[in-house]
């Protein structure tokens, strides 16, 4: 396998991150996961965390070095995060479970399969442009699809964060899986939370990505994406691949459009070893983990209902 | 900045609904008021004041934070509310009861029942004429039953000690200051200074964090049990790690308890974690077992010159069985 990737999660200007993303390869399959933790509910970000973790911690365990069906592992990844999350709940006594959105790719023998719940989506792109694309588990999506609104009314819509496929929830996730994808050289997948796509369009997510290198583009992007979201930005998260040889092809041309900084080749790698990237989320770079007005109120709260409930 | 005591609240502050009486006590961490609620009932507050980041001077009711320190404020309230939260969900008799968490003056407060009475540590240093082998048993089997409760709920308390043990004056004990307890299983433990006191804590608490179990406070309970016998505090576990030098109690006080009950004392400050109890249960048990009431006190002189000599007159006694 070769490729180019890069991942990167921003703030924007809310007062801390909720998403979670990361990726990791074997010698023969790759797996990237972004996940989205619900504002509303506490613990947003343990949930998103959870899932990332759990689908992560799972990758060694099932592609040494490949996988006989993706699509399970995205399965049972995806619902061990579900039944995990809500252990914690159980564990921490909160009142309602933490939730988070989840999407999930693997790539091996160039061919692709993902999965998601929830919002965040996932797009192929292919010379420029958009070849497929997640459906939102999300009311204004339904409502496109019956013809209620139109897709340009979608981000101004009041009933926009309402979602009901998520991990975490007190029902059974709905996940959606994709087709078998075969991918060729110089296709991109790009995962993301809606704080990207709700300010970027598609097509101007396809035209960035076409030629330059994820390492280049996405930084250019997730700035775009902050500056249109304004005083009002969502935290932004994004994971793009650019597939660097075609199904079957290992005549190691590596060549593709620009694709020679931070080119991955797994040719080289042990069968049994796993690379993982998954980023540290502080509350600060700094190091000391500093509470917000909103999470000492938050604390408070959840506090003072565990007294009410265990005072008889 | 150097510590600067922080000064109290005065007497008859209003805080929230409550009506501050007196200081109860001063740590580094925090303050200890009695105070009276609305309803007219005693209760304990305490405040949550690092002294090394927060300064109240006289006649102020808010603390100084500085720009620098303020990240570190927030991150001690974080622990502040750990063992907030650890209190709360419990709810057994040995166990001090939370009755509410409030915000005022920049700071967090937690409000606890409060019942005259005193501590372990305050008990056994009034009384030196020594602790009965009873009033041992009964007071430790009743407080671990609340340390049962604790380790029930996947919390360690980490900082058992006599002066954390209050006896009220019903003789009750109760589990007290959980400023130490942890969540075991927390799936984000911060990377907190560790707080532990010298004598009581147990050798993982200061060589591997990560071996912390009910053990340790097992530890911690053998430790405190030799503290009502002897009066001082027990030799350090990382001193006892480099060189031993803590007389094992059935060498000590033969004769003056039961051998099960200084065993069971000796059993419970093993150095390696694994020989000791490995359950609050396992000890209770051992307290509780009926026991054979002491034989007359009949020193024999040739035993008597050295505690060497007494452990190997032990392993002949034993041997002799």
């Amino acid at each position: 396998m070769k490729f180019t990737i890069y991942q990167e999660s921003r703030t924007g200007m809310r007062a801390n991150n909720e998403d979670r993303l990361a990726y990791c390869y074997s010698r023969e399959a790759l797996l990237m996961v972004v996940a989205d933790g619900m504002g509303g509910h506490y613990y947003g970000e343990v949930a998103a965390q959870i899932a990332v973790q759990t689908l992560t911690d799972a990758f060694p365990r099932e592609f040494k070095p490949r996988m006989r069906d993706p699509f399970m592992f995205l399965q049972k990844g995806m619902l061990n995060a579900h039944r995990a999350i809500l252990d914690f709940a159980g564990q921490h006594r909160l009142l309602d479970s933490p939730r988070t959105t989840c999407v999930a790719c693997v790539v091996q023998n160039s061919v692709a399969y993902w999965a998601h719940s929830g919002d965040s989506r996932l797009y192929l792109l292919r010379n420029g442009r958009v070849l497929a694309q997640t459906r939102d588990h999300s009311r204004v999506r339904l409502l496109v699809d019956q013809g209620v609104i139109s897709e340009e009314q979608m981000p101004g819509h009041p009933d926009r964060n309402k979602i009901y496929g998520c991990l975490g929830g007190q029902q059974k996730p709905e996940i959606e899986y994709s087709r078998k994808a075969t991918l060729e050289t110089g296709d991109v997948l790009v995962l993301c939370t809606d704080g990207v796509w709700s300010v970027l369009p598609a097509d101007i997510l396809a035209v960035s990505l076409k030629t330059t290198d994820p390492a280049d583009a996405v930084p250019v992007l997730l700035g775009q994406a902050e500056a249109r979201g304004g005083p009002h930005a969502d935290n932004l998260s994004m994971i793009a691949v650019r597939w660097g040889d075609t199904y079957g092809a290992d005549s190691g041309s590596g060549s593709g459009n620009g694709s020679g900084r931070g080119l991955i080749s797994t040719r080289t790698m042990p069968r049994d070893s796993v690379t993982k990237r998954i980023d540290e989320f502080g509350r600060q770079p700094g190091g000391k983990t500093d509470l917000t007005e909103e999470e000492i109120e938050r604390a408070i709260e959840e506090i003072r209902s565990t007294i009410q409930k265990y005072s008889r | 900045m150097s510590p600067q005591a922080n000064h109290p609240l005065p007497a008859g502050f209003q805080l929230d609904e409550y009506c501050i009486e007196h200081q109860l006590s001063l740590g580094g961490f925090s303050i200890v008021y009695v105070a009276t609620s609305a309803e007219g009932h005693r209760v304990a507050i305490k405040e949550y004041l690092p002294n090394t980041l927060a300064l109240r001077r006289e006649g102020q009711t808010a603390p100084q934070i500085s720009e620098d320190h303020l990240s570190a404020f927030r991150y001690g309230m974080k622990c502040f509310f750990e063992e907030g939260r650890a209190l709360a969900g419990l709810s057994h008799p040995n166990v001090v009861r939370v009755l509410n968490f409030f915000r005022a003056n920049e700071t967090v407060y937690m409000v606890m029942e409060y019942e005259s009475g005193r501590t372990l540590q305050e008990l056994i240093q009034k009384n030196r004429s020594g602790v009965t082998e009873n009033f041992l048993r009964n007071v430790f089997t009743k407080m671990l039953n609340g340390l049962r409760e604790v380790h029930s709920h996947r919390l360690l308390h980490l900082d058992i000690k006599p002066s954390n043990i209050y006896m009220r004056n019903s003789h009750i004990p109760v589990l007290i200051d959980f400023g130490a307890a942890r969540q075991t299983l927390a799936c984000d433990t911060p990377i907190l200074k560790p707080m532990y006191t010298p004598g009581f804590a147990s050798p993982e608490h200061y060589t591997q964090r990560d071996l912390l179990g009910p053990w340790s406070d097992i530890y911690s309970v053998g430790a405190s049990m030799y503290a009502c016998i002897s009066g001082n505090t027990p030799q350090p576990a990382n001193n006892r790690l480099e060189k031993d030098r803590m007389i094992p109690a059935m060498v000590r006080w033969e004769g003056q308890y039961s051998d099960q009950l200084l065993e069971t004392i000796d059993w419970c400050l093993c150095l390696n974690h694994r020989y000791r109890p490995q359950s609050v249960f396992a000890l209770q048990k051992a307290l509780t077992e009926p026991v054979d009431p002491l034989p007359p006190p009949s020193p024999s002189p040739q035993q008597k010159d050295n505690w060497l000599g007494q452990v190997v007159g032990k392993f002949r006694k034993s041997r002799g069985l």
